[in-house]
């Protein structure tokens, strides 16, 4: 008998279910659950587990968390890195110039089979890539986060740290892995005008380098020789950060939707990066489209081939070493001339 | 030696149906598994089996975290002796397994014990979801933290389940890599023509990053197959209905396996994947 019950054999304490198969709360064997308060104040009707020998809380369920595959920080990555050859691409860029665009468009290109030339092979932080290109994170609240993320966590919130695509070519079945860091433009921002480069340590690393510009302000003309001005102090910040050795960098200039950059201020602006001594090549694209001349995903393709090196003039790995016979080079060198 | 083999999938992936068709197809005994000693509670696999007798699929199993373990001792066709143990775990609990990136301790538990798994995904499922386009990306980008509400695209369940599986399933005692079937159910489904260029080739078509990622997976050893456990679609075939309404489930259903010279077959053993996934 439960107490409680005047029942012999009542079963309720111990299962929770009634051996005579009836509610607990209304069976007329139960004998405390109408007992008035003594100061007439109104009590809630005791439940199954106001019965003495009930558990008074349930047991809780635990769960064990799989290794999360949302941004990587820098201790996920270097595993990855020592296990093959990662291209690592650093990414600078101001506050809404693209740079998320960007990465939510690729990784668009590539879940639905329409990057040209490559297809998807893996990701380690696929749910990261998900998450950006639906929108579902923003940075901490609103405020960006001061450094890259250590350890990776699960998080409501986005953490800057590194998004990993690997990509097979269809070309030469090769397999690329892009370390893409997501982070917010503040950094660059910060980079730019107090010359703030310790939490871009990581870039030291990297193989390429993407500035994304936002191509609306390189049209308008009161405030395109500004951000020429800004892209070109970036430059010379890149090139202090690399101590005269930066890598390669490809200026991306979004929204190629809403207009076309003009040649001339292209130049201008190449000019300007590397008059800093950045070596850059201007890349127009449009990862999202407000027009039907421009598909969504405009020059990622081309963004992806001459990140991995496809198309980026590197020498030949057994280069021609046979002597050129017309030049007569010693002669020559003996003639000064 | 007893092996479990884990069925992992999203909700109406076609889980249940195949434990309650491959149940009659290891008693009849005429595949790669049967048999050996008759278990004591069928009475799971027999509820589902009961439904496709009855000419239909069986209901979608939205038990939440419910369990239902079917273990079986079997023999393979050499006369080896082992016993399988089916964990069936609903197709909400996977998703949600997914959505927060854990599971429950007892299933993870069963995960790292499993010596290999079916992982299953089906045809037509008005379960499935699409994968993100520009339009849809843009729309949820520009209205920050309203996504919540958007289901993950089933192409991207699928490579978290096989993801959960490459971390969690071990090497055999042998050292080789755990087995994992890809089953793509409801194969009946479709045209000759894709028929022909088999699962694979539908699985890359229809969730490239799933597809990619089969072709990239080195830790784990994946195999694909089609399936059809009745032989045609129960809600919509009556002469499928009738036939096993008349003559019961023997000698319907098949899976189609790629062939050595890269063909695609049907084979009428049921129990085929279970058999591959054991290592039989």
């Amino acid at each position: 008998m439960t107490s409680g019950c005047s029942f012999e054999g009542c079963t309720v304490a111990e299962t929770g279910i009634c051996a005579l198969g009836r509610e607990p709360e209304v069976c007329e064997n139960r004998t405390d659950a109408t007992t008035a308060p003594l100061d007439g104040a109104t009590i809630a009707t005791p439940g199954i587990s106001d019965f003495h020998g009930a558990p008074v809380l349930d047991r809780p369920r635990t769960s064990v968390p799989f290794p999360p595959s949302y941004t990587l920080g820098p201790d996920a990555l270097a595993p990855l890195m020592a296990s093959r050859y990662f291209t690592v691409v650093g990414i600078l860029g101001e506050p809404n110039s693209g740079k998320t665009a960007c990465l939510a468009s690729l990784y668009l290109l590539a879940a639905n089979a329409s990057l040209q030339d490559w297809k998807y092979a893996d990701s380690k932080s696929l749910m990261g890539l998900e998450d950006i290109a639906r929108g579902a994170r923003v940075w901490n609240g609103g405020s960006p986060p001061l450094q890259m993320t250590q350890h990776t966590e699960v998080s409501d919130d986005r953490r800057a740290g590194f998004l990993h695509l690997r990509l097979a070519s269809e070309r030469s079945g090769s397999k690329v892995d892009l370390a893409l860091p997501d982070l917010p433009g503040e950094w660059t921002t910060k980079l730019i005008t107090h010359g703030q480069s310790d939490r871009f340590e990581f870039l030291k690393r990297a193989d390429v380098l993407w500035i994304v510009v936002d191509g609306r302000v390189l049209m308008d003309p009161e405030r395109r020789q500004g951000a020429i001005t800004r892209l070109g102090q970036l430059a010379g910040r890149i090139d202090a950060l690399f101590e005269g050795r930066p890598p390669r960098a490809l200026v991306v200039v979004t929204r190629r939707d809403m207009h076309e950059i003009d040649s001339a201020v292209g130049e201008r602006l190449l000019g300007e990066i590397r008059r800093k001594g950045v070596d850059a090549r201007l890349v127009p694209v449009a990862p999202f489209s407000e027009t039907p001349n421009v598909r969504a995903g405009f020059g990622l393709t081309e963004l992806v081939a001459l990140t991995t090196g496809d198309d980026a003039g590197r020498p030949g790995f057994w280069p021609d070493a046979a002597a050129d016979e017309s030049s007569r080079s010693y002669l020559q060198y003996r003639r000064g001339t | 030696m007893s092996r479990s083999v884990i069925l992992i999938g999203g909700p109406d992936s076609g889980k249940t149906n195949y434990v309650g068709r491959v149940w009659p197809a290891l008693d009849s005994g005429g595949g790669m598994l049967r048999i050996s000693k008759q278990p004591g509670d069928i009475s799971f696999v027999l509820d589902v089996t009961d439904h496709l007798n009855a000419g239909t699929f069986a209901p979608r199993t939205d038990r939440g975290d419910a369990r239902r373990d079917f273990e079986v001792a079997v023999a393979t066709r050499d006369g080896v002796e082992t016993s399988i143990v089916i964990p069936d775990i609903s197709g909400e609990l996977w998703a949600k397994a997914v959505r927060e990136g854990e599971l429950p301790t007892d299933w993870m538990e069963a995960l790292r014990q499993a010596q290999g798994a079916l992982l299953f995904v089906r045809v037509q499922s008005d379960q499935n979801v699409r994968a993100l386009d520009w339009v849809t990306s843009k729309a949820l980008m520009s209205k920050a933290r309203k996504a919540d509400a958007t289901k993950i695209p089933t192409q991207v369940v699928l490579c978290e389940l096989l993801r959960f599986l490459e971390v969690s399933l071990a090497p055999s005692a042998e050292g080789e890599r755990p087995r994992v079937a890809i089953v793509v159910t409801a194969w009946d489904a479709i045209d000759s023509e894709v028929f022909e260029k088999g699962p694979t080739a539908w699985l890359e078509r229809e969730y490239p990053l799933f597809g990619g990622r089969i072709r990239d997976c080195e830790n784990l050893d994946l195999k694909v197959f089609g399936l059809s456990v009745v032989g045609g679609d129960l809600k919509t075939d009556a002469a499928c209905r009738a036939a096993v309404q008349d003559t019961g489930l023997d000698g319907l259903g098949w899976v189609a396996i790629e062939g050595e010279d890269g063909m695609w077959h049907r084979l009428g053993d049921l129990t085929a994947p279970v058999a591959w996934a054991i290592g039989a």
